[in-house]
């Protein structure tokens, strides 16, 4: 039976698990349209002019993919346990609060508007969906504080109309732009993985586990929040701090994974469910555990994604639901005896 | 003044609402278990919640431990007072062990995990409740009258010298009731804890409570029609020894039945009279408080 956590469990599973998510990093590096030997591969560039390339492939394609998967899968799975402990409800994602029309509406209008400066790199479109995913969620939190004490309802529901509102707004752009700008919009909407260099991957990652870490400092707090803010108010936590911190955070690393590769359902649905089924609510191994498996299954699934119609691609949110939805309901099947709000 | 917990002339009313509680005053000494028992409305929970410092007074004050209530952080006062509400089940799947752990929160060191000290808390909480047998199982699974038991495992692990309960025994079978009240006394009497419980059982109240307050809102209509000619409304409220307090005619006023009074042995009981009761009129013609045959 599950017993209390403590450090050296959390660190056994936590370490298992990495070692696991480097096993498939490295495996999925390995699988493409292109066969590479990793023992190749490890001769590095050779000599200037000679190409290497196994090494080619593996260090300047296929690694930088597979580690933004890691980024992003991490950052979705992290962000999707807290908008679901901080709305107490299962069937928040890291988009419910509008990231993802906001996002959607900040690539539209670069995409329109026919940008082509870069900022430290990045594309137009990356600024604008990051710019629009923290804005709407700010819009948003500020909407939803405004209906008070009961803020939590007032959040889902500001949440809902904003999306409802922005989605309506790219239909329109979308019908009167012209065609063939808005494919690669279409594109982005279901989720693009591209080859980011390495610069962005550092940036990018460094944001990501920072939020993790610091999200993982307030895990006990999290958990008492599961009860509802007046209770967590009585064991002692400070709630509206607690809330403020974990909202900005989730917001924020949702917002570097959407700028990184557009918008990727499913993930921070399901992981965090399958963690809390298997391994339990506790909020302490749901952060560090809910990255490791979001990482891992989005890497598979961008190789899915980039290996079934070879040469071409697919959107790896088609994989991500076509691939989560049935794992996930094995899962909810094998062990919903043992859980009370399914019941 | 030397009570643990002291009210002076203490106001309240939610925002476009009427005033609910208004200029009450009373203390409780530490160590003795107070009821609130009032109808429905009267603003039980709602002194509750201002009592925990989740509601902030209009007006008047409220000291814990000679202190402002406001002086104290949540996390300060969470350490002098636990909170028992409503039975409830959380969003996700805690365990019993997990649920009770929460009340070292404040407590935690720098990692966010439960030290030596925190354990033996929390198991000597279990044991104290008698939950320390389904402390694997998860919240869910568990009966009304377990589940309220959980909780108060947790405020006991709070380790807290005050404890106030909303309602601790509402849906719970007269077996449970009655187990949930030989625990919250065993809390005050071994460890010398201070319990304020809202409830509306008045015969349990009677037969645990030192002392009791009863509330009976702020209308004084029925009861008292000359304080209609005074500037305000005042709540309707007495404060005093369980006995004293407890007569039936002041609850037949204040919560508007019929009651019959008796009494065994020591234990006092009323038993509410409705339309219907077979012997009212019988009863409504003898003076309250009669014997029962």
């Amino acid at each position: 039976m599950k017993e209390l956590l403590t450090p050296r469990k959390l660190v056994i599973r936590v370490a298992s698990a990495g070692l696991a998510l480097v096993a498939v990093m490295l495996v999925c590096s390995l699988i493409g349209a292109e066969s590479v030997s990793l023992k190749a591969a490890f001769y590095g560039a050779g000599a200037p002019g000679a190409v290497n390339p196994d090494y080619e492939i593996f260090v300047k394609v296929r690694l930088p993919r597979v580690i933004l998967a890691t980024i992003v899968g991490a950052a979705l799975a992290c962000s999707g346990v807290v908008f679901q402990a901080l709305l107490r409800n299962p069937l928040a994602d890291p988009y419910i609060l509008g990231i993802s029309s906001g996002a959607g509406l900040g690539t539209i209008i670069a995409v329109l508007s026919g940008f082509s400066w870069t900022l430290w790199g990045r594309s137009p479109i990356a600024v604008f969906a990051f710019v629009g995913a923290l804005g709407t969620v700010w819009l948003v939190w500020f909407i939803g504080r405004l209906a008070g004490k009961l803020h939590v309802t007032g959040l889902l529901l500001a949440g809902v109309v904003v999306n409802a509102f922005f989605s309506a707004v790219i239909m329109f752009l979308i019908s009167v732009a012209k065609s063939e700008k808005v494919h690669a919009t279409i594109f982005w909407l279901m989720g693009n993985m591209i080859e980011e260099d390495f610069f962005a991957l550092w940036i990018g990652g460094g944001c990501v586990l920072g939020g993790i870490l610091a999200l993982f400092n307030i895990s006990p707090q999290l958990n008492a929040l599961s009860f509802g803010e007046d209770d967590a108010k009585s064991i002692g936590v400070n709630t509206a701090r607690t809330q403020t911190i974990a909202f900005a955070i989730a917001a924020f690393i949702t917002a570097v994974a959407v700028s990184l590769s557009g918008l990727i359902g499913f993930v921070g649905l399901i992981v965090p469910h399958g963690v809390r089924l298997v391994f339990g609510p506790d909020h302490r191994q749901l952060f560090p555990l809910s990255s490791i498996m979001g990482a891992i299954f989005l890497v598979v699934a961008d190789t899915l994604a980039r290996t079934i119609v070879a040469p071409a691609q697919l959107p790896v949110g088609v994989v991500t639901a076509i691939v989560g939805g049935p794992f996930f309901l094995a899962l909810l099947v094998k062990y919903s005896r043992k859980v009370s709000w399914l019941a | 003044m030397s009570g643990i917990i002291e009210v002076e002339h203490l106001s309240f009313g939610y925002t476009f609402q009427s005033t609910i509680l208004k200029d009450i005053s009373f203390e409780v000494k530490a160590g003795t278990f107070l009821a609130i028992v009032g109808p429905n409305g009267a603003g039980k929970t709602t002194l509750l919640n201002l009592l925990c410092g989740l509601l902030r007074p209009e007006a008047g004050s409220i000291r814990i431990d000679a202190a402002r209530i406001k002086s104290y952080s949540v996390k300060e006062l969470a350490q002098i007072i636990a909170v028992v509400r409503q039975e409830f089940v959380p969003v996700f799947d805690f365990t019993v062990t997990e649920v009770v752990s929460m009340a070292r929160t404040p407590y935690l060191g720098t990692f966010g995990f439960e030290s030596k000290t925190d354990r033996e808390i929390v198991d000597e909480a279990l044991k104290a409740t008698d939950t320390a047998q389904f402390a694997p199982r998860s919240l869910g699974t568990l009966s009304g009258g377990e589940r309220q038991r959980v909780f108060i495992a947790r405020a006991l692990a709070q380790n807290t010298p005050i404890l106030l309960l909303d309602e601790p025994t509402s849906f719970l079978d007269l077996k449970h009731q009655v187990g949930i009240y030989d625990l919250l006394k065993a809390a005050q009497l071994e460890k010398g804890k201070t319990i304020v419980a809202v409830t509306h059982d008045i015969n349990l109240a009677a037969q645990y409570c030192d002392v009791t307050l009863l509330l009976g809102g702020t209308e004084l209509s029925h009861a008292a029609p000359q304080s209609q000619n005074a500037t305000q409304a005042r709540s309707n409220y007495r404060v005093g020894k369980t006995k004293d307090v407890f007569s039936p005619e002041q609850i037949e006023q204040v919560f508007g039945v019929r009651v019959f009074a008796g009494n065994v042995g020591q234990e006092k009981f009323f038993i509410p009279l409705g339309k219907f009761a077979k012997d009212i009129r019988q009863i409504d013609n003898k003076p309250a408080g009669c014997q029962p045959k």
